[in-house]
């Protein structure tokens, strides 16, 4: 019997009973959707933490503090190691390690015209600026050669005000819009000239100034207050502010944190990482080292664990309801060959092969999965399309424009087609195998 | 391998017996048959004479508890289950009392059904449908389905399903049970000219001596027994 002659057969055969059908397709369609429908959300959920998390910083970068933390009797947690450049080299001999920045941070008022204003300035190695996933929305990035040039986080103009007036625009923009192009103050800061007051601790001033290149997009949250300049540069203001006084070791400041061993050290490393995976692995790798390494991804364990649960939860209530629909293409197939008997002993009689009834048997079972699975598939695309237009309206617009909670990757699509379909196989096998043990005169007898 | 010459149908010493319970139905107590190619041949008897199982033994639908059946050359006793549907597809036709037609079929589908089973393609298996559906008088029927036709109707592409295969045997089991005794006629000319045309060896059974007589022989059987023989002769259909 050839697979298309099947086909044919099997789909009048299912048409015969369009009623009955129907409703054990309907019973494929809401296990399918159920499932789908549950997995998107357990999807969406981790999707939409991660990009939130991604906002306040790179998932795929490390920081390693100089700091040493205490615990709550002052007593310090581990030891800090030195950040210079042989820490620098050792990070950069891990593997899956991208790229490896030095930095220094430091503070300081700033004017920029007839404003004034703070700058937070953190000095890194310039050529590594792109591998960190710096991105501008003006301007350019930092290069190797750039010297006094600086790049601005999307937010840093809002800390500029001009003393003569006593509002500036931006002060009526609601704390939602600031990020925007039309109200961004800082748009106006790329190509002018900023210029940093630095006073050191004998009391002599210092002026330096800088060519802004660059802005970074105002919507990554832990770098939109900063500006970013050479290390070199910032390393000679450093040194400038720490005066005479610098060679002073393990000075306590007053937040709790001791500065390591020497004033040389940098304030902070960088490490990117070549993927999220191996953050996390690398982040502990580096703390085994005797490091205060830090990470956004290493919260993310916990949260890939909760998501975990939730599909899991989520795709078991999805799973029992297709298994119910199982139950119900069983059914369907066992009342199916009942009302057939006759038919299918005159079909063996007139040399239909025992592999060709139960293929008929299982085409027409499979038929149902896959028909439910594809039904279902649309209802759950319908449906995370719902979902996600209400929560969407609930949330508003400040979780972005890309929040979704139910989401359908072509993966689960897919398998969703692929597992209505098994499902109706699995179910037809039983029903299957007793059609084929009918005895074609016990079925010819019964009239 | 089979001469023209060797009986298509030689039946030794068949017994079938069945187990009801504690107690043993003897439906065939020692047949002893041979048919020849082309013959028409009529099995007569009353319910439970053990003419249908003979007919299903010979069909291969029924194993024989003793003796030996060999059809068109093959012993059906060495022939495995799974290889009987190819051996009946191969050689054998069916027609039944009770037409057994599939509802859900038009005539033509139904006519080319066993076809279907060998895996023969649609184009060809339609053409030999139409074909022999015109040889039985139904090319204006093709399309209708079991439920649009008259018994008559229905027997006659029960015909044309037997007959597509050009089966070296026909077995036909009580076919004009379910018909007046005008379409009877029509029918039992059908059948006889058509399987004459196809070479095909045609066994009847029937309760009917009126039907019975139209065969070149009949058998009569009682308890399981065959107990009289009887020859006919019919200038006509020779």
């Amino acid at each position: 019997m050839s697979k298309l002659d099947i086909l044919l057969m099997a789909w009048q055969n299912l048409l015969r009973r369009k009623v009955r059908t129907f409703l054990t397709v309907l019973g494929v369609l809401i296990g399918t959707t159920s499932i789908v429908v549950m997995i998107s959300l357990g999807i969406g959920l981790k999707e939409s933490i991660t990009q939130n998390m991604a906002q306040w910083g790179s998932l795929n970068q490390i920081t390693i503090n100089s700091f040493v933390q205490f615990d709550e009797e002052g007593k310090p947690i581990g030891e800090a190691k030195a950040l210079n450049d042989n820490a620098v080299e050792e990070l950069r001999s891990l593997s899956g390690v991208l790229a490896v920045s030095p930095g220094y941070e430091i503070g300081g008022e700033a004017s920029w015209g007839r404003r004034q204003g703070y700058i937070s300035l953190v000095g890194l190695d310039p050529s590594q600026m792109r591998q960190f996933e710096f991105e501008t929305t003006r301007g350019r990035l930092l290069e190797s050669e750039d010297r006094f040039n600086i790049v601005l986080g999307g937010m840093v103009g809002y800390n500029f005000r001009d003393p003569s007036k006593p509002m500036e625009p931006h002060d009526e923009i609601p704390w939602e819009d600031r990020h925007l192009d039309e109200h961004n103050p800082t748009i106006a800061m790329v190509d002018e000239r900023i210029t940093l007051n630095v006073r050191n601790n004998t009391g002599r001033e210092r002026k330096f100034s800088f060519n802004v290149i660059g802005m970074i997009d105002p919507l990554k949250m832990d770098r939109s207050w900063n500006a970013y300049a050479p290390i070199e540069e910032v390393k000679d203001i450093r040194t400038f502010i720490q005066g005479n006084t610098a060679k002073n070791n393990r000075a306590r400041t007053d937040n709790g944190y001791v500065q390591g061993p020497s004033s040389d050290d940098y304030n902070f490393i960088w490490v990117q990482s070549e993927n999220i995976e191996r953050t996390k692995d690398l982040s502990k790798e580096i703390r085994d080292m005797g490091y205060q390494a830090y990470s956004m991804a290493d919260n993310l364990e916990g949260i890939e664990e909760t998501s975990r649960i939730i599909q899991a939860i989520l795709g078991g209530i999805g799973a029992i309801t297709l298994f119910v629909a199982a139950i119900g293409i069983i059914n369907t197939m066992i009342m199916s060959i009942y009302e057939r008997t006759r038919e299918i002993g005159v079909m063996k009689v007139i040399g239909a092969t025992f592999s060709d009834i139960r293929i008929l048997f299982l085409t027409e079972a499979g038929l149902i999965g896959l028909a439910g699975g594809f039904a279902g598939l649309g209802l759950s695309y319908l449906l995370s399309f719902v979902v996600n237009k209400v929560t969407a309206n609930m949330f508003g617009p400040g979780m972005g424009a890309e929040f979704a909670i139910s989401m359908i990757p072509p993966w689960l699509a897919l398998f969703a087609l692929v597992f209505s379909f098994f499902i109706g196989l699995l179910a037809g096998l039983y029903p299957a195998n007793r059609a084929v043990k009918i005895s074609p005169i016990e079925a010819i007898r019964t009239s | 391998m089979l001469n023209s010459s060797d009986p298509l149908v030689r039946i030794k010493e068949l017994k079938k017996y069945y187990r009801v319970g504690d107690e043993r139905i003897e439906a065939l107590r020692g047949i002893d048959l041979e048919i020849p190619q082309g013959e028409f041949i009529s099995i007569v008897g009353t319910s439970g004479s053990g003419k249908s199982t003979l007919l299903n033994i010979m069909s291969g639908l029924e194993r024989p508890t003793k003796g030996e059946v060999v059809i068109a050359g093959a012993r059906l006793q060495k022939v495995k289950e799974r290889r009987l549907s190819d051996f009946r597809r191969e050689n054998i036709g069916f027609i039944f009392q009770s037409y057994n037609l599939l509802v859900q079929l038009t005539a033509l589908e139904n006519t080319v059904l066993p076809l279907i089973f060998r895996g023969v393609g649609k184009k060809d298996r339609e053409k030999r449908g139409r074909e022999i559906l015109e040889i039985v008088g139904l090319s204006d029927r093709m399309y209708n389905k079991p439920n649009q036709m008259s018994g008559g109707q229905q027997q006659r592409v029960s015909i044309a399903r037997a007959l597509i295969n050009r089966p070296k045997i026909i077995f036909a089991d009580e076919p004009t049970g379910n018909l007046d005794s005008k379409t009877t006629e029509e029918i039992l000319e059908l059948l006889i000219t058509t399987a004459r045309a196809h070479h095909s060896t045609l066994v009847m059974v029937t309760h009917d001596p009126a039907v019975a007589k139209r065969a070149d022989r009949s058998i009569h059987l009682q308890d399981g027994m065959i107990i009289r023989e009887e020859r006919y002769h019919h200038e006509e259909n020779r």
